[in-house]
C-alpha cells in the first residue's frame, strides 16, 4: 500500500457502518435537537477536546461547532488541551468552577469509570432517551459508555458518548517481505517462521515498546488469542476471578519470553517509547509493528520509500479495540442541555461522514460515502474484527494504574527481571490489589 | 584605592545620627508590625498550611477522589506505607539522588569555583573566569523538560543513541547499551548524570559569589609563603565560604528529597518501577491510583522527612556559626 494522502480518511467510517448496520438510527437525519431557531443566542457553551487541528476528529469537531453555532445561535468557547494533561487533571477540573460544559475524555474503568463512580461526570441517561444515541451504538462500542456504581464499564448508566472506533493490528513492510520471499502470516506458525527468516538475515522482525503501551497490547493480543469472550468479561468486567496461572496469560508471557530469547523482539524495547517503535517501522528498520489504527494515517503520509500492508493478528477471534474516546458532561457543567445538543450534532451523519472522510472511524456514518481504497482496506480489516464480535478493549483498563503496572512488568520480562511465571504472578498481584476493592 | 576606604567609612559614620533622626518614633503599639505581617500570614496559611493540614488529615482516610465519600482509615495507610516495596525502593533511591544532586555537585562546585577564582581568575583573566562560570550555569536555565528530552535522545538504547555511537567510535566495536531500560544500574546512573549536569552550575555560582568577599591579597600572601593550591583551598577558600556551603547543601538536599522531573521525563520510573522516587510515586498514586488517601500518606511522609532534614541542617549551621563567633 503506497502512501496516499487522502486515503486514511474514510477508512473507518465504513467499518463503523458495519457496527451500526443493525441499528435503527444510522440513516436518520442529523440531530433532532437542532431546532435551528437560534433560541440560545447570547449563551456560551465551553467545549474541551484534545484532538489535533488537522486530525480526523479535530476536523469533525470543528464542523460540529460550526453547525452547533448556526443551529442554536449560541457561541462556542473552544478550549483545546493535551490528552495527558486532561488525563491527569480531569478529576479536579471537572468538579471545579472552571469545568467545561462538555469535554472529550478517555474511556475505560480507570478513567471515565473512575470519574463516574466519584460523581465528577454527569449521568446521561435522560439525554440518551431524548436523542436515541443508544440506537446508534453497536454492542462493543456501547460498552465503554456505561458504568456501574463502582466505575466498571459495560453495565449501569450512560456516562459518555463514543463517536468513533479504533483497533489494533499488524503493520508489515511489504518490500521486506518480498525481499525474503515471505508471505503475509495467516497462522502463528507462519508468523514465527517469517520472524525466524528475518532473524537469520540479521533483522529484528518485530518492533515494539515496553516503556509505553505497544508491548502491553501485544501481550494482551497473545492472551486474547487463547481466550474467549467470557475471559474478556472476567478480566475487564470482573465477572469471575482471573486465573493468573491460566492458559491465556501463560501463553502470552511465555510466548513473549520465547520471542525475546530468539531475537524476534529486541531487548532494547524496554527503553523505547511507542514513538521510537513506530519510527523504526516508518524508517524501514523493522518489518513488523503491532499497534493501533491511530497510526494508520501517519503511516500513509510518512512512509514514502516502501510499501506497507496491514493484517489482523493470525489465529485470533478477539482483538484489542473499542469505541474511541467519549464525550462527557462534567458535574459542574453550566449548560448540560446545550452540551447534549452539541454531542448530538457530533453524532449527525454530516459530522460522522466528515470524520470518516478525514481518516477517522465514525460510528454512525454512511458507508457509501467512503470510496478511498486505503480507507476501504482499513475498514474491511475492522469489519473482520466486528464480524467476529472481536473488540476486546485494552489491557490497561481493569485498574486505574494498570497501564504503568503492565509496562513495568513488560520491561522486566524483556530485561530478565521476570520470567513468564513471575511476570504473571506480579501482574496478578497488581490486578487483585485493586479489583478486590471493587468487588 | 585603599587609602580612600577610611574616608568613606568616616563619612558614613557622620551621616548616621542624621538618618536616625528621620526615623519616626514608635507609637508605643506593635499594631503596625502586625498589619504588615497579616497579608503574608494569610498567603502562607492558604498556600502552605491549609494544604499541609488537609494532606496530613487525608492520610488517615481512604478516598477515591471527587465527590466520593471519605472513609476513616486510622493508621492503615501509614502501616501499609512501611511495607510497600515501591515506596521503600523510592526512598532508597533518594540516597542516590542526594549523591547526584548534593554531594557530587557541591564537592565539584567547591573545587571548580576555587580553581576558577584562584587560578583562572588570577592567572588568566576575570572575564574568562566569568565566562566559564556562565557555561557551567547554562544547564540551570534550561527547562528540565528540554534537558530530559535531550538526554533521552543521547541515551537511546540502540545504535541511534548519541552516546552509543560515541562509544562505538572510540572502542571500534558496536556498542548498544540499553541505558534507560536495560537495568536498574544503567537507568538510575543515567538519571544521576542528568541531575549532576543540571545541578553543577548552582554551587559554582554561589561559591564564586562568596569568594568575591575574599581579599585577593590573602591568596597572594599564602602563595608567597609557599602554600600550594590545595593548602590555599583548605586554609582560605573553605573557611570563607562555609556559610554558602551550608546554604547550598540545605537547598539541594531539599530539592533532592522532592525530585520529580528527571525521573518522570527520562525513565517514567522504569525499568520495572526501579527508579521511582517518592514524589514521582506520590504523583502516580494521586493521578492514577485508586486511593488518594494513600497518595496523601506518601506526600506527608516526604514533607516530614524534608522538615526534619531542614531542621537538622539549620541547627548544625547555627552551632557552627556560634562556634565561629
Amino acid at each position: 500500500m503506497k502512501r496516499r494522502t487522502a486515503a486514511a480518511a474514510g477508512i473507518l467510517a465504513v467499518g463503523a457502518l458495519a457496527l451500526t448496520a443493525c441499528s435503527s438510527g444510522g440513516d436518520e437525519p442529523a440531530a433532532s435537537g437542532s431546532s435551528g431557531s437560534g433560541d440560545y443566542a447570547g449563551q456560551t457553551l465551553t467545549v474541551m477536546h484534545y484532538e489535533g487541528e488537522d486530525s480526523a476528529m479535530g476536523i469533525a469537531w470543528n464542523k460540529a461547532i460550526d453547525i452547533f453555532e448556526q443551529e442554536t445561535g449560541a457561541t462556542v468557547n473552544l478550549q483545546t488541551t493535551a490528552f495527558e494533561d486532561l488525563n491527569s487533571s480531569a478529576e479536579q477540573l471537572f468538579d471545579s468552577s472552571d469545568a467545561p460544559d462538555v469535554s472529550e475524555y478517555n474511556k475505560g474503568n480507570g478513567t471515565a469509570g473512575q470519574l463516574a463512580s466519584i460523581g465528577v461526570i454527569q449521568n446521561l441517561d435522560k439525554y440518551y432517551d431524548e436523542y436515541g444515541w443508544g440506537d446508534k451504538l453497536a454492542s462493543g462500542i456501547d460498552t465503554i459508555a456505561k458504568y456501574d456504581e463502582n466505575g466498571v464499564m459495560g453495565s449501569g448508566d450512560w456516562y459518555g458518548v463514543p463517536n468513533y472506533g479504533e483497533f489494533v493490528f499488524l503493520y508489515y513492510n511489504k518490500d521486506m517481505f518480498d525481499q525474503y520471499g515471505l508471505t503475509v502470516p495467516t497462522t502463528m506458525d507462519e508468523l514465527e517462521s517469517d520472524m525466524q527468516t528475518f532473524v537469520d538475515n540479521g533483522i529484528t522482525p518485530l518492533t515494539t515498546s515496553a516503556q509505553e503501551y505497544p508491548m502491553g497490547q501485544l501481550w494482551y493480543q497473545l492472551a486474547l488469542s487463547q481466550a474467549d469472550r467470557q475471559w474478556v468479561n472476567d478480566y475487564q468486567l470482573y465477572q469471575n476471578p482471573v486465573d493468573w496461572t491460566g492458559k491465556e496469560v501463560t501463553y502470552a508471557s511465555s510466548t513473549l519470553q520465547d520471542w525475546i530469547s530468539k531475537g524476534y523482539i529486541s531487548k532494547d524495547v524496554s527503553g523505547m517509547t511507542a514513538e521510537d517503535a513506530g519510527l523504526q517501522f516508518i524508517n524501514g528498520e523493522s518489518p513488523m509493528f503491532y499497534s493501533g489504527s491511530w497510526w494508520y494515517g501517519r503511516m500513509l503520509s510518512d512512509i514514502t520509500d516502501f510499501n506497507f500492508g496491514i493484517t489482523n493478528w493470525p489465529e485470533t477471534t478477539l482483538t484489542p479495540g473499542s469505541g474511541g474516546n467519549i464525550w462527557v458532561i462534567p458535574a459542574q457543567s453550566k449548560n448540560p442541555d446545550l452540551a447534549a445538543k452539541f454531542i448530538d450534532i457530533t453524532m449527525s451523519p454530516e459530522v460522522q461522514n466528515l470524520l470518516g472522510d478525514s481518516g477517522g472511524l465514525p460510528v454512525a456514518a454512511d458507508a457509501s460515502q467512503i470510496t478511498d481504497p486505503d480507507a476501504q482496506t482499513l475498514i474491511s480489516l475492522f469489519n473482520e474484527v466486528n464480524d467476529k464480535d472481536g473488540l476486546s478493549f485494552y489491557p490497561d483498563w481493569p485498574t486505574p494504574d494498570f497501564y504503568g503496572d503492565l509496562n513495568s512488568v513488560m520491561q522486566g520480562l524483556v530485561n530478565g527481571t521476570y520470567d513468564a511465571t513471575s511476570a504473571n504472578a506480579q501482574l496478578g498481584t497488581y490486578y487483585e490489589d485493586y479489583v478486590s476493592t471493587v468487588q | 584605592m585603599s587609602s580612600s576606604l577610611p574616608l568613606v567609612r568616616e563619612q558614613r559614620r557622620k551621616r548616621r545620627p542624621a538618618e536616625a533622626a528621620r526615623i519616626p518614633e514608635r507609637s508605643g503599639s506593635k499594631l503596625g508590625y502586625w498589619l504588615y505581617f497579616i497579608p503574608g500570614a494569610i498567603a502562607v496559611g492558604i498556600v502552605i498550611f491549609y494544604p499541609l493540614v488537609r494532606n496530613l488529615r487525608l492520610s488517615f482516610f481512604h478516598w477515591k477522589g471527587g465527590r466520593a465519600e471519605e472513609h476513616f482509615a486510622g493508621l492503615d495507610n501509614w502501616i501499609a506505607l512501611f511495607s510497600d516495596h515501591e515506596f521503600l525502593q523510592s526512598f532508597r533511591n533518594i540516597f542516590l539522588v542526594v549523591i547526584a544532586m548534593v554531594i557530587i555537585p557541591t564537592l565539584l562546585g567547591l573545587i571548580i569555583s576555587a580553581l576558577l577564582f584562584d587560578v583562572v581568575g588570577r592567572r588568566f583573566s576575570g572575564k574568562l573566569s566569568s565566562f566559564l562560570r556562565a557555561t557551567y550555569y547554562l544547564p540551570q536555565i534550561l527547562p528540565i523538560a528540554v534537558a530530559g528530552v535531550m538526554f533521552s535522545w543521547i541515551l537511546k538504547p540502540n545504535s541511534d543513541g548519541v552516546l552509543n555511537q560515541f562509544l562505538s567510535a572510540i572502542t571500534g566495536s558496536t556498542v548498544e547499551i540499553n541505558w534507560l531500560g536495560g537495568s536498574y544500574g544503567t537507568a538510575m546512573g543515567s538519571v544521576m548524570v542528568l541531575m549532576i549536569w543540571i545541578q553543577i552550575g548552582y554551587p559554582i555560582v554561589i561559591f564564586m559569589a562568596a569568594l568575591g568577599r575574599v581579599e585577593p591579597q590573602l591568596y597572594e600572601a599564602a602563595e608567597l609563603d609557599g602554600a600550594n593550591w590545595f593548602q590555599r583551598f583548605r586554609a582560605i577558600t573553605l573557611p570563607m565560604i562555609r556559610p554558602e556551603v551550608f546554604v547550598v547543601a540545605l537547598t539541594t538536599t531539599i530539592a533532592a528529597l522532592k525530585v520529580f522531573a528527571p525521573v518522570f521525563i527520562l525513565t517514567g520510573g522504569g525499568p520495572t518501577k526501579s527508579t521511582y522516587v517518592p514524589s514521582f510515586y506520590a504523583y502516580n498514586e494521586f493521578i492514577k491510583g485508586p486511593d488518594k488517601g494513600y497518595a496523601a500518606t506518601i506526600a506527608s511522609a516526604i514533607t516530614i522527612v524534608v522538615f526534619v532534614v531542614a531542621v537538622i541542617f539549620i541547627q548544625v549551621q547555627t552551632r557552627a556559626e556560634r562556634k565561629d563567633a
